[in-house]
Parts: structure tokens; sequence; C-alpha cells
């Protein structure tokens, strides 16, 4: 008892306990703040690579894609309608990316999908920007440029059909404070033409046409740009455009035949126009991919039935089929169906595959969308245990400071010591004593450690753009490097439940050897110690 | 009640080896008043820590209430500390973060398993202001030991050498770093607790304090010279 009652005298009494507690609070709140904004990146990516594409993927490791896949739709619908909700074809390949009005040109990983069907399956749509402000109105098919005009009663309006989209995006949207950032900026008008040319930045613009609002140019099929392909990023994570919705786009592709080598005609240009873009989180994603058309792009990739020499047809190939799986289907459960099915749909196919088409499905693979991020989501895992480790490492700093910290208390107190023992103590409880002393210190520590980082963890972003502001430089969260606009500010409970743990644990080892010591101490050599 | 037997102690200073005490042999009776008189250094100090269990002799033995206390084992040598004997030293030695309250209540906390501590802890409290008043402390019982005199300090080292009731109380120069005259009053205390039928074992230099004890006994170079015979207690006559 008299161990418990010292050491919490102790601890309010002797300045140097303050060091102790603050060193420990100090690593508590490191590696919080450590473990925190890595298990939130770890979380995010989790999270994102979900929505990025459906539980089940039937991919293709090779470019040239893989045939039959329409056929084996069917037997899935036929088959397995009780696990298998719905699917639809995807088809990757890369291209050259070009904005015609100022000559920019970059590569670009094409995507053909169908737009109405690949959103039911992930969350695709949530990452489209116009789509938001005027529902309804992002489609990939051909279709002309938006400009804006005066209409008659001299109001800067957009064509109908995007104001009415917009009018029912007002009347939908419950956030009042996303509704009023609308109202005081609506959207940007370029001049029409040279709308790009135009220095014009803001969340949304669309081109100003001298006929009043309406459509203008040729048509041309839609594409959806990732949201760092074209735009600059604030720093409060939101971005400026520049390029107006309906600008010109040309993507320049080079078809693959099912034989795996690019075709001798000249490289596909494909006209396209700037609809939307797609913001799924990640940064390599959204700095590399366009989204077009599914039909259009296999066909003009040659990836659709074709004549061969021999007369015969070739088949339509993909490069990936994204399956869901309905509400409460187990993931594991969903892929171990549709492996069994496509191992059976192959079966069942016989003598009706070429050799080049056996050699295609050969590089077929059944994955689930973890299977499919594994690769990634590995690294981060690895990375956070990693700099966990380091700054864990670090830490031992602090038991170190503890054990510093308590021999020099045992070196102050040595008389006590003797005193203690001179009225009855024993080794043991002197011993003791140091050691609760070093526990109550670890439990202070701990606690503000945890509500420091905690407290910093929720407003790192602030802190962040604080320091920004002072120094630019200061901002070191950069999206290129970390794929999220935002440092994660989430810490679990778990997490600072268990740092908070090992931190106490931690400064009790800290004090072993000098409670050890303190404990051997002679109590006629204490009592004589000045 | 107590017997030292052939004590020997010799403390290590460098290469050389000190004798400290050459084959001391000592009893006390209850109820006694016994000096242990010497110059600095003869190992009047040595003597006391000995019969005290706070070192160990090199050889011989102490024996108290018929019990040897370097045969024990060492909880045993702990409780004996804690329940047989009490100590006062000349620097008082007092917890400085703690009250005076709580510096005599301490040994009763350091020899009370926590759980009895709680059904105890009013009667423990009540024992100690007891003690404090009898000494003439009760008013200072919040104080800390910065706050206090050395003769309140030395009364308050007292209070709390007795609050376990110990058979004996062990007093290494108790007025040693006190003025003649406050001295004097930690001289009457402790006759006072002795006349009470405590017995005192006190070590000091100086004759005149030596007067008081019943028996005194001399102790030159490590070795006891003389030893006077009981007489009456001045604080009794």
């Amino acid at each position: 008892m008299y161990k418990w009652f010292l050491a919490w005298r102790y601890l309010h009494t002797k300045l140097i306990a303050f060091f102790g507690i603050a060193s420990v609070s100090l690593c508590v709140a490191m590696v919080l703040v450590v473990m925190s904004v890595m298990g939130g990146f770890l979380d995010t990516i989790r999270e994102r690579s979900r929505g990025l594409h459906s539980e089940i993927l039937l991919e293709t490791s090779s470019l040239q894609g893989f045939p039959f896949y329409g056929e084996f739709q069917e037997y899935l619908a036929d088959h397995h309608a009780d696990t298998v909700s719905m699917t639809t074809p995807v088809i990757y390949t890369y291209g050259i990316f070009r904005v015609p009005a100022t000559k920019y040109t970059r590569p670009a990983r094409v995507v053909g999908m169908r737009l109405n069907e690949y959103t039911q399956l992930n969350d695709f749509k949530q990452g489209l920007h116009y789509e938001h402000y005027f529902p309804g109105t992002t489609h990939l098919g051909p279709q002309r440029m938006p400009v804006g005009g005066i209409d008659a009663n001299q109001r800067l309006v957009l064509p109908k059909d995007l104001e009415a989209a917009n009018a029912r995006w007002r009347e939908s949207e419950t956030d009042v404070e996303k509704k009023k950032n609308y109202e005081a900026n609506p959207y940007e008008m370029a001049i029409y033409p040279p709308y790009v040319t135009t220095p014009i930045y803001g969340e949304r613009v669309y081109a100003f046409g001298d006929d009043g609002p309406g459509y203008v140019g040729p048509k041309n099929s839609g594409v959806i740009i990732g949201c760092d392909m074209l735009n600059e990023r604030r720093d409060d994570g939101d971005f400026d455009r520049f390029l107006a919705r309906g600008a010109d786009i040309a993507v320049t592709l080079m078809p693959i035949s099912p034989g795996g080598n690019v075709t001798g005609e000249p490289p596909v240009r494909l006209p396209l126009r700037y609809v939307d873009d797609s913001r799924t989180g990640i940064y390599e994603i959204d700095d590399l991919c366009i989204y077009v058309d599914f039909d259009m792009l296999q066909h003009k990739l040659a990836m659709d039935p074709q004549a061969l020499a021999d007369g015969g047809m070739s088949r339509a190939r993909i490069n990936q089929m994204l399956i869901g799986l309905h509400d409460g289907t187990d993931l594991e459960t969903g892929k171990a169906v549709v492996s069994a099915a496509w191992e059976k749909f192959l079966d069942s196919l016989g003598n009706k595959p070429s050799l080049m088409d056996v050699n295609m499905l050969n590089h077929t693979s059944v994955m689930t969308w973890e299977d499919m991020q594994r690769p990634f989501i590995q690294a981060v895992e690895k990375e956070k245990v990693l700099v966990t480790l380091l700054f864990s490492l670090i830490s031992l700093v602090a038991m170190a400071l503890v054990g510093c910290v308590f021999y020099m208390i045992v070196e102050k107190k040595t008389r006590d010591i003797g005193i203690l023992k001179a009225i009855g103590a024993s080794a043991r409880g002197v011993a003791g004593l140091f050691v609760a002393y070093a526990l109550a210190v670890g439990i202070c520590g701990a606690i503000l450690g945890t509500g420091l980082g905690v407290v910093f963890v929720w407003n790192i972003n602030d802190i962040q753009s604080f320091l920004a502001s002072l120094n630019p430089q200061l901002r070191v969260w950069s999206p290129e490097v970390y794929s999220f606009d935002k440092i994660p500010e989430i810490v679990k409970t778990w997490d600072a439940i268990g740092v908070a743990v090992v931190a106490v644990l931690a400064s009790v080892a800290g004090s072993i050897i000098p409670a050890t010591i303190a404990g051997r101490i002679w109590p006629v050599k204490a009592l004589r110690y000045e | 009640m107590l017997r030292a037997y052939d004590l020997y102690k010799a403390y290590k200073m460098g290469k050389a080896s000190v004798e400290v005490l050459s084959g001391v042999s000592l009893s006390a009776k209850a109820s006694e008043f016994l000096v242990i008189l010497g110059s600095s250094g003869s190992g009047k100090s040595t003597l006391l820590h000995l019969l005290g269990a706070l070192d160990i002799p090199d050889k011989g033995d102490v024996e108290f209430q018929g019990k040897s206390v370097f045969q024990r084992a060492k909880k045993s040598r702990e409780n004996y500390r804690n329940r047989d004997v009490g100590f006062v030293f000349q620097f008082y030695h007092l917890l400085p973060e703690l009250t005076v309250l709580e510096n005599v209540i301490i040994p009763r906390l350091i020899g009370t398993p926590a759980l009895k501590w709680l059904s105890h802890r009013r009667e423990a409290k009540k024992e100690a202001l007891a003690m404090l008043d009898r000494v003439g402390l009760s008013h200072r019982v919040k104080h800390r030991p910065n706050e206090l005199s050395g003769g309140e300090r030395q009364r308050v080292a007292i209070a709390r050498a007795l609050i376990n009731k110990p058979t004996l109380l062990l007093a290494d120069e108790p007025t040693g770093n006190l003025d003649e005259k406050i001295g004097a009053e930690i001289l009457d205390l402790l006759s006072e607790f002795n006349s009470a039928g405590q017995t005192i074992i006190m070590v000091t230099h100086d004759a005149r304090v030596a007067v008081r004890a019943h028996r005194q006994v001399r102790l030159v170079g490590g070795k006891i010279e003389k030893v006077v015979p009981a007489q009456p207690s001045p604080a009794l006559a």
C-alpha cells in the first residue's frame, strides 16, 4: 500500500517526473500519429480499391484480351443467377491522349466501359464531377459540345437540358452548404472559340456561344477524364478546371490482333468529347485513366468480330469482366462459384475455341477485388508495419529516458530508501515503489500522449494548411506521392489503446533496472548517504 | 530482552579493512534506558545499526526476546525493524514529501497489507494523531518537515519510531543536531516514554546526556571499556 501512496506523492511533487511523463507522452503521440496516418492510408486504399471494381473480376493479363465473354455472361445468368447479380465487359488499352486546342499530349490508359452497367457495380459514378451537379447528363455516346449563352431574359444560362438537370440536383441536394457554395459560384463561362486558351479557372467551366445556349460542333463519343490529368488541384483538395465541358479530345490507339501483334494499319485516332472527369481518389488512376464507350472502343481496337483470312470470323474480345454478387454473398464463396463456373464453361466449349482463342483463354484468371489490389495493399501494409516499427524503435528512446529519469530519482532518493528500509520496508517493496512510480508516470504519459496524438490527427490537415500558409515548402503531404487528396485523420480506438498500453509497459520496463538498484541499496549505506 | 554476543564488524576503506567493532557483547533489560557512550569513530553507531538489524555483523549475533536476529529469514528481519524496533536518528530522516501525520503513519502503512489497511486506516490515523499529541505536535500534523524546527522534526521522528509500539527504541545521537535547550526537551520526552516502560538504547558522545540513563556503556576502539551500573534516572528523580 505504501508503494502506491509514495508513488502518487512523488508523482506530483517531483519535477523530474514530468520529464518522464513528457517523454512518454511525446512518444505515444508520435507513434499514434504514424499508426493512424498509415492505417488510414491503408484503409482508404482498401475502401477505394473496393469502389474501383466489382466484387469478382475475370481478367486477362494479356492486352489482346480473351473471347467467349458474351457466352459466359449468359452462362452465369442461366446457371448462377442466385449468386451473380450482374456482369459487364471492360476493355483496357493504352493510347496517346491529346487536347487539340492546347497541343497538350500525354500517355493514357483507355478504359472501355458500358457506363450504366459499370456504375451499378462500383462507386465510379460518385466520383463524376459534372454528373453530380447536372445529374443524368454524363454519357459516353456521340454528343455535341454544350455552350451557354444569354436567354430571352438576358440571363446567362446553359442549354435547357443542363439547366433542368441542375434544377433536379438543387431539389434533391440535402447538403445546404454545398448548395450555398454552388449559388456563390455556379460555373465559369469560357469563350467559344477558343475556349481553352482563355485563362478561366473554376470548378465548373462551360463554353460561351454567341448564338445563345445550345450545342455546337460535330457529334463525338464522350470521354471521361481522370481528374488529375488536366485539372489543377487546389489547396483545399478540390480542382480548378480550365477545359470547358464538351471540349474536343483526341486519343490515338494501336489495335492489337488476337495473336498479340500490333495491326499493320495506321494507328486509330479517336475524336472524343470531354463530358466529365472522374475522381477515384487514387492518384495513380486519376492521373492516367480515361474512360470511353465500350462498344466504340471495341470496334476501334478491332476487338469485335473480324473477318479472318480463312473466311471465318474472329471472336469478340475483352480484357476484363466485372462480376457483381448479390448482397450478403461472401467474397470467397462468390469467387469459388465463378471460378468453378468458368472452368465448367470452358470445358463445355469443346472444340469451339481456335488455337489462338485457347492461347488467350489460358491467360485468364478469376479474382476478387482484394486479389486484384493485393500487391498494392500488401506494399502499403508492409510500409505501415515498417514505419510503425521504426517509430516504435524511436520510442525505445523514451524507455531509456524513463530509465535515466528513474536512475536520477533513485540517486536523489537514496536517503529516503534508507529511511524506508530502516522502518521495515523490504527490498521488493522499495523496488515495487519505483515500479509503481514508473507505472504512474507511464499512465499519465500515455493518457496525455493519446490525447495529444488524437487531437493532432483530427486536425492534421488544418495543421498542414496552417504550416503551408506560413511557408509553402512546409506542405509535406503530396497527393502525387501518397495517392490521396487528404492526410487520413481517423484514430482507431484499438490502435490508441494498444499504443498506450505498450507505452505504459515500456515505462515500467525502463524503471526495472533503477528499481532493482533501489531495492538492493543497503539501509546503512543509504542513511549515511549525503 | 536484548543480548548482543561477540559482535565484530569491519569496513573496507579502499584496499584496507578497518575494524570498527571487535567482539562487543551487550545486553539490555526490558524498560531499561541504556546509553552507549563513545567518541567519534568508536563504533557506537555501527553497534546500534547491528542491534537494529540495519547492518549485518561479520561475526557474532544479536538475540531479541530469546531469538536470533541474524539467523532469521530476511522477511522476519524486516518485520523486526518494522514492529520490534523503532529508530530515531541524529538527522531526523523524515520523508520530505510527506506531512507530519503521514511521516508518523508510514511505518504502520509498511507493516499492514493493502486490504487490511482499508479497514485499519482510520484507527491508524487516530493512533498517529494521539502519538503526535503526546509529543506535543498536534497543531503541526499537516505541515511538511521543511516547515518545522529541528526539535519539532525530532519529535516527529520519535512519534514515527513509536507508532508501531516497538519493544525497543534505538536512538542515534538524538540531540546531536539540536541546541542544549531543545536537546534537553527531547531527552525529557525520551525519559518520559522510558518511565512509561519503553526500553531505550541511545548512542551519544555527550556524557551530560548519558546521565539520564539507567546504565552507561563506554565504547572505545570498538570494544566495551566500561560499564557504569544502573542509577536512578534524573528524569525520574
